[in-house]
């Protein structure tokens, strides 16, 4: 089925596939990327995907077992519908019952939000990615099933068939949406289709127990568990960081001591521990950095306590409370006055703004943005700098849970502008930024052909942005693109290296830390070395 | 959140600014201007006639209390009597004209573009319907017998003065001007029943959703609503939450999950 103007009820038909990424419908690449025009996702493997449910579009983020039978297709069908009752109970939902009915009731279809998704426009506006169709049919299955007298008016207000492919469909369906808000931003009402996603992903989670292993299994779960979702333990954590401060040392030439479990002391800093194992030198600038400026610091050994990501906070309210509160408590022990989040937007928005409704009385201890405590620091004079060490182009990736969530804009550019001196903004960037495609679990998962979906439609626009950005540059000149998120970094790499970005125009990425580390006058070597491995 | 230990700075808000930004908001439509022209071609004159038809509404209603205090709305009276008749002529023609053009423009692009078209259901081209039949009504009982809207504040002074007739008018009753009362009427209750009353929620959805940042402070009253809520009991099925019906989402948040699925 050809996957434009499609109606939303088109869901519940069953048919092989109801949306189809095609090549030359995809918005060109420029020179000199037009040959990487033609890619295309790798068809799923008839075999990898015979048991599960795959029939949405060309990929598949859960991989949902299909039922054997016409009861188990029944059972599913009564638990969505007791999952959809729960959402809009305040007993089950009160957190985000508000929003969620008002942007159930008041959107007036105008499809403002379309032309803001990155991943709509990026597929070839490939109807399913619409943020209205996954919402249209959300919100026909909620005025059909929760509101009074709804089967009958349901003939006039939208009708929609609740069936087995309707259910796993929609499943999948939220996880074509990476939560930016992009879209909630440019309503002129004030409707959020994001929320409605998110809240999709919560009754399938919450009630039936579906969600994508990257982010529940392996995240929360193993979190919860272990006490990282990188599987490290308290032992592996720390030995991992008595090697980030060997080489630090090795690297810069700066004597390095890291604080563990100093109670009292000010700060509890907090990283995505995704960095200690993909991008060491992160936390090793961040350590640099606060005993540079004499700050007084710890990381905890405990666990969770090392690692600040928060999955919950993409599709499960209740392990989103059940890790902020376990990072609350820890500090609480720790006696700190403030935690600090490192470079990752997603725990920003989780432990700063969500926990905010989860964390009371004495676990309510205040949590600040890393990037404003870095501002602080590069401001105050307390480290000397040298910016011509960081003279070449250098660009911002906002993430989208710090800036536009947040509204934390300025921090990260007063410092760029202070130590980069060929610093560039992106076009659109702050509050109006494009999401690096890896957002919502996006960057984490990669079962099936996930991962390449991912480079090819929801990050594509990234791409196209940082190539405008370094527009005009020569080719052999190194190009820096400055994204302070873990899970925005791990999807840039992964666009950097699908598009042979590296080898064909010289760009590079990182965290903002490794900028200014680069430019402190008191590191004898540099610690950005373009084409060496730093680590 | 963007200073340091934003905890303990004053919370800074400005009404001006909130006036800056909703006033052309809600009277321009700028978000639909900034981010979908097309539609704000058809959408502004719809919304601006219904802001010009409620302006109407305000203009008969002061000329009837007006009148109910001798005062005579006509073409040749007071200074004050002159600007409100001739206002609400003005205002009315505007409004119903650009309601007209506007309801006819939305009806239009919801019908030809498979974009909004996909996404319709028969209450949509209903509402739609519904008031671009009233804004005709109005338009055609002005242009045939209404002239200057005595009709109209005659309406409004009889309901106000339960069934009295203003002094020397001369009651020239039109089925057209009958069916367009009736058609307000059903139009204001009708509204709020449905999501084009979004023209008022919209308050609501930038307050308390959109900019509805106010901080949880130890002792506050946010603080004592969260604890509130945090007594409920949910009833989430699946296993890793463990919940029972009887476990609070304090207990069910400070314990560990149960199962992995």
């Amino acid at each position: 089925m050809r996957g434009n103007f499609i109606k939303p009820s088109a869901i519940s038909k069953p048919s092989k596939r109801l949306g189809h990424i095609q090549a030359n419908e995809l918005p060109p690449l420029p020179p000199p990327y037009e040959d990487l025009n033609n890619l295309t996702l790798s068809g799923l493997k008839d075999e990898k995907i015979a048991n599960i449910e795959a029939s949405l579009d060309d990929t598949v983020a859960i991989g949902i077992p299909r039922p054997k039978n016409k009861e188990e297709e029944e059972k599913y069908i009564r638990a969505f519908l007791s999952g959809l009752r729960k959402l809009f109970e305040k007993k089950n939902n009160w957190g985000f019952l508000q929003p969620l009915l008002l942007s159930m009731e008041y959107c007036a279809k105008c499809q403002t939000c379309s032309d803001a998704c990155p991943v709509f426009e990026m597929s070839g506006r490939q109807e399913i990615y619409r943020p209205t169709f996954r919402s249209e049919v959300f919100r026909r299955l909620y005025k059909k099933y929760i509101k009074p007298g709804g089967k009958l008016t349901s003939k006039l207000t939208g009708d929609i068939d609740l069936n087995w492919t309707t259910v796993a469909r929609l499943a999948e369906l939220a996880y074509r949406c990476t939560l930016c808000r992009r879209c909630a931003s440019v309503c002129p009402i004030g409707v959020d289709n994001a929320l409605i996603t998110h809240e999709i992903r919560k009754l399938f989670s919450q009630e039936m127990g579906i969600a994508p292993k990257e982010i529940h299994e392996k995240g929360t779960l193993q979190h919860l568990r272990v006490g990282s979702t990188t599987g490290m333990n308290p032992v592996a954590v720390k030995d991992s960081m008595d090697f980030i401060q060997e080489e630090m040392e090795e690297i810069t030439g700066y004597k390095l001591e890291i604080p563990w479990d100093k109670e009292g002391a000010d700060i509890l800093l907090l990283h995505n521990a995704g960095e200690v194992l993909a991008w060491p030198e992160n936390v090793g600038a961040f350590a640099i950095i606060f005993q540079a400026a004499g700050i007084s610091w710890t990381f905890s050994s405990e666990e969770l306590g090392y690692d600040v990501v928060n999955y919950g906070l993409w599709y499960d309210d209740v392990q989103m409370a059940r890790v902020a509160i376990k990072h609350a408590e820890i500090a609480k022990k720790l006696k700190v006055k403030k935690m600090i989040i490192g470079e990752c937007g997603h725990a920003h928005k989780a432990l700063a703004v969500i926990a905010d409704r989860v964390l009371t009385g004495d676990l309510n201890i205040p949590r600040e943005s890393g990037f404003v405590i870095l501002d602080e620091i590069v401001s105050s004079g307390k480290i000397k700098f040298d910016p011509s060490r960081n003279n070449f182009p250098v660009t911002l990736h906002d993430p989208c849970n710090v800036v536009r969530a947040m509204g934390i804009v300025e921090p990260q550019r007063r410092i760029l502008r202070k130590i980069a001196p060929q610093f560039r903004e992106m076009t659109p960037h702050g509050v109006d930024n494009y999401c690096c495609g890896g957002g919502s679990g996006f960057a984490i998962m990669s079962g099936f052909n996930f991962a390449e979906w991912r480079t090819l439609v929801s990050s594509r626009k990234k791409f196209l942005q940082i190539l405008d950005a370094f527009k005009g540059e020569p080719q052999d000149v190194p190009k820096y693109v400055c994204a302070p998120c873990s899970n925005c970094k791990g999807a840039i790499r992964d666009i950097l290296e699908y598009y042979h970005a590296k080898e064909r125009s010289h760009i590079y990425y990182g965290g903002l830390v490794e900028l200014i580390v680069n430019a402190m006058v008191d590191m004898k070597k540099p610690m950005i070395k373009f084409d060496e491995e730093s680590f | 959140m963007e200073e340091l230990n934003w905890w303990e700075k004053e919370i800074k808000s400005s009404l001006y600014n909130e006036l800056k930004f909703m006033i052309p908001e809600i009277l321009f439509l700028r978000g639909v201007w900034l981010e979908n022209r097309q539609v704000w071609k058809v959408s502004f004159p719809f919304h601006f006639g219904l802001y010009m038809l409620l302006a109407t509404l305000v203009l008969l209603f002061v000329g009837a209390v007006a009148m109910i205090f001798g005062a005579k709305i006509t073409a040749g009276g007071s200074t004050l009597s002159l600007l409100i008749y001739y206002l609400t002529i003005l205002v009315g023609f505007i409004g119903l004209t650009l309601g007209t053009v506007g309801g006819t423009g939305l009806i239009y692009r919801r019908v030809s573009d498979p974009a909004l078209k996909n996404y319709s259901s028969f209450a949509d081209y209903f509402n739609l319907a519904f008031l671009f039949l009233f804004f005709v009504s109005g338009l055609l009982t002005w242009l045939f017998h209404d002239h200057a809207f005595d009709g109209a504040r005659a309406y409004i002074y009889s309901l106000l003065t339960f069934g009295g007739q203003p002094e020397g008018y001369t009651s020239s009753r039109s089925f057209l001007g009958e069916g367009t009362i009736v058609l307000a009427s059903l139009v204001m209750a009708y509204i709020p029943m449905t999501h084009m009353s979004h023209m008022f929620m919209k308050y609501f959805l930038y307050h308390f959703v959109r900019w509805e940042d106010k901080p949880n402070f130890k002792g506050s009253r946010i603080e004592a609503m969260i604890l509130k809520n945090l007594g409920f009991k949910p009833t989430w099925a699946a296993g890793h939450i463990g919940a029972d019906g009887e476990k609070t989402w304090v207990d069910i948040a400070t314990s560990g999950p149960t199962r992995n699925k």
